[in-house]
């Protein structure tokens, strides 16, 4: 078992499992004071589910690795743009009243220009 | 003839009028209604995402333009349905009850003020937990948010819905104090002292003079609430508690027994939440991992994720808030009741101001993972849940629980089921979990809400929150006096609203002209 689910283990508030401790902070943007552009719109609007410890991190890393989506170097821009406009596996659309096309765009241009994040270490 | 749900008696000529003028009002960036459009506001995590088909969405970003928006909802006789963030994933997410309606999304709305001396923010709809765990953060304000399992919707959208989280506030509709509420004719009220001009106690004394209308805005559709003041919980000096873990179903008993009386004494002031141990496995594992046989898992399976995992039938996690000495003086009272009912496992926590901090529901970090448990069976996910209320008494909670647990063998569906404290009720949480790529057992799942619906009711118990599925068939259930309080809301319903567009059917209300929509 991973370390992450060992921290969501604890998280749920089950003994046994001495890692209560160990749960990451979630990203937000006192985190990235310095976040401009699609990095900004990316930590405000995706960063609950795609960062450390978030569901979507948690879901993709059954199937994916690196399971942080900043840590892919292989995303392309109109798949991420499909992918949260339709929804994908257990992600439900992302809709333009939510984040406008412009917007979205500067997300998945940055998911795309990746990696950004080393592939070790960040989901910590 | 439109190829998407129109609301009755509407044409597609007269909707695409309704959109023109949204649009003039608005601005075309801020009204949505391609295809595309209308099924990313569908609810994905619905037995059926057809069934509450929206026929757009406009998403206006100030109390004027909601304003403009009812005008011209009422100019058309177009039904809107009001979502805050959209993210009530398990009860119908961004989708309206009505099919055809307009769904009128207000996360652009995130203006966020604080008043530090008191400890009260200021909200609009679509300020999301993380955003106001990010500017707690970026203001260095100490003060500790009350977080749900999913923590990526709105505050005050979650508030409304009566949603609940882990920590001496975690009742969070009672954290609301004063509102402000475009009623469905267009006029602007606040509520409370916010009826006072310039009253400085508007997020201080929540009854103001007269009545109190708070609670008339929530779970209702008599208002658009855009903006609210909730009471946050100052950061407390020291946490200390435990992580208990119980070995045996009919442990179920004694918990509720001995937790009970010490949340009514306020010794324990969160609200602790007694889940089984699929409300942790599901999060960690996939079902496939352990069987692939059909019916709910039998006992061996359940051994054998229990001892991999190493968790109990039944765990609580159990917080102490405030200062250190008496948290210390509270703790030896706790540790000794809990120790009385022999746990299989007992895991002391504690934190003083200054020291890492646990980063979970219970300090009021925001979160999303628990959501993972929607992978249990695999394929498409998604979840509802029946949520009846009881009495904090441990022989009741038990036989609901058994009574339940065999209806879940019975349907062959596993059994994820909680029991979480109030000051004075326990919510009996019963997940549905599913595949929705799995077209057998989707079948099962309405016959067996309604089943559970008609068990519950049998002993006196209703629900407090529903999916958009079953608002009928909760909102009948509280029959008491041929429906008097149905007749009530319904009067009320129609005297604000008389051309009926403001969220028909949320939680059983109809307007008189959609009254033919209430369902079985």
């Amino acid at each position: 078992m991973s370390k992450f689910t060992l921290v969501a283990l604890a998280a749920l508030g089950i003994a046994g499992v001495a890692m209560a401790q160990g749960m990451p902070k979630p990203t937000t943007l006192v985190d990235r004071p310095n976040a401009t552009g699609g990095e900004k719109l990316y930590i405000e609007h995706c960063a609950m589910c795609h960062g450390p410890n978030g569901m979507g991190t948690g879901l993709l890393a059954r199937r994916i690795q690196p399971a942080l989506l900043e840590q892919r170097s292989n995303l392309a821009a109109a798949y991420v743009i499909t992918a949260a406009r339709r929804g994908i596996g257990n992600m439900p659309p992302i809709t333009r009243g939510e984040v406008s096309d412009p917007d979205l765009k500067q997300i998945a241009d940055y998911l795309a220009a990746g990696p950004h994040l080393p592939a070790s270490g960040a989901a910590k | 003839m439109a190829d998407f749900p129109l609301p009755p008696g509407f044409t597609a000529a007269k909707m695409s009028q309704a959109q023109k003028a949204f649009e003039a009002a608005l601005g075309a960036d801020k009204v949505f209604f391609t295809d595309l459009d209308r099924i990313g506001y569908e609810d994905k995590f619905a037995l059926d995402d057809r069934r509450h088909h929206p026929a757009g969405a406009i998403a206006p970003i100030s109390v004027e333009e909601v304003q403009a928006a009812v005008k011209i909802a009422n100019q058309f006789r177009v039904p809107l349905w009001p979502i805050s963030r959209g993210k009530n994933l398990g009860y119908g997410t961004s989708a309206p009850e009505l099919a055809g309606s307009v769904v009128l999304d207000l996360s652009r709305m995130k203006k966020i003020e604080f008043d530090a001396a008191n400890g009260v923010v200021t909200l609009e709809p679509g300020v999301g937990f993380y955003d106001l765990y990010d500017y707690l953060q970026q203001h260095k304000l100490p003060f500790w948010l009350s977080t749900p399992g999913n923590s990526w919707g709105s505050v005050i959208g979650n508030a409304l819905d009566r949603g609940v989280g882990y920590t001496p506030y975690g009742e969070n509709t009672k954290n609301f104090c004063g509102m402000e509420v475009v009623l469905p004719t267009g006029e602007v009220v606040r509520t409370g002292m916010g009826a006072f001009s310039k009253a400085p106690t508007w997020g201080l004394y929540p009854f103001g003079f007269g009545p109190g209308w708070d609670q008339m805005f929530v779970q209702s559709n008599f208002g658009i609430v855009t903006k609210a003041n909730m009471w946050l919980m100052p950061e407390p000096e020291s946490l200390m508690g435990m992580d208990v873990e119980f070995d045996r179903p009919e442990d179920l008993k004694a918990m509720v027994d001995t937790i009970g009386p010490l949340r009514r004494e306020r010794l324990l002031q969160q609200s602790p939440s007694i889940g089984n141990w699929l409300r942790a496995a599901a999060v960690l594992t996939t079902r496939k991992e352990w069987t692939d046989k059909p019916g709910a898992l039998d006992d061996t399976v359940i051994s054998a994720i229990r001892k991999k995992f190493n968790i109990g039938w039944w765990g609580v996690s159990l917080r102490l808030y405030g200062r250190e000495e008496v948290n210390k003086a509270a703790y030896k009272v706790l540790e000794k009741a809990m120790n009385d009912i022999k746990p299989m496992v007992l895991k002391p926590t504690t934190w003083v101001k200054g020291q890492l901090l646990e980063y979970s529901g219970w300090t009021g970090t925001p979160m999303t993972f628990p959501m993972q448990n929607i992978n249990w069976y695999g394929g498409r996910g998604g979840h509802i849940g029946f949520s009846p209320l009881l009495p904090q008494d441990g022989s009741l909670a038990l036989a609901q629980f058994q009574r339940t647990y065999a209806r879940y063998k019975e349907f062959g569906i596993d059994y994820q089921g909680s029991f979480a404290f109030g000051e004075r009720h326990l919510i009996n949480v019963n997940a549905m979990i599913f595949d929705k790529d799995d077209a057998a057992k989707m079948a099962k799942i309405d016959p067996f809400f309604r089943q559970l619906v008609a068990d519950a009711k049998a002993q006196g118990y209703g629900e407090y929150r529903t999916h958009l599925d079953y608002m009928d068939l909760v909102a009948g259930s509280y029959d008491w006096n041929g429906g008097a309080l149905r007749k009530l809301n319904e009067k009320v319903k129609n005297a604000l609203d008389p051309n009926g567009i403001l969220a028909p059917g949320k939680s059983g209300i109809w307007p008189t002209n959609y009254a033919g929509e209430r369902k079985a």
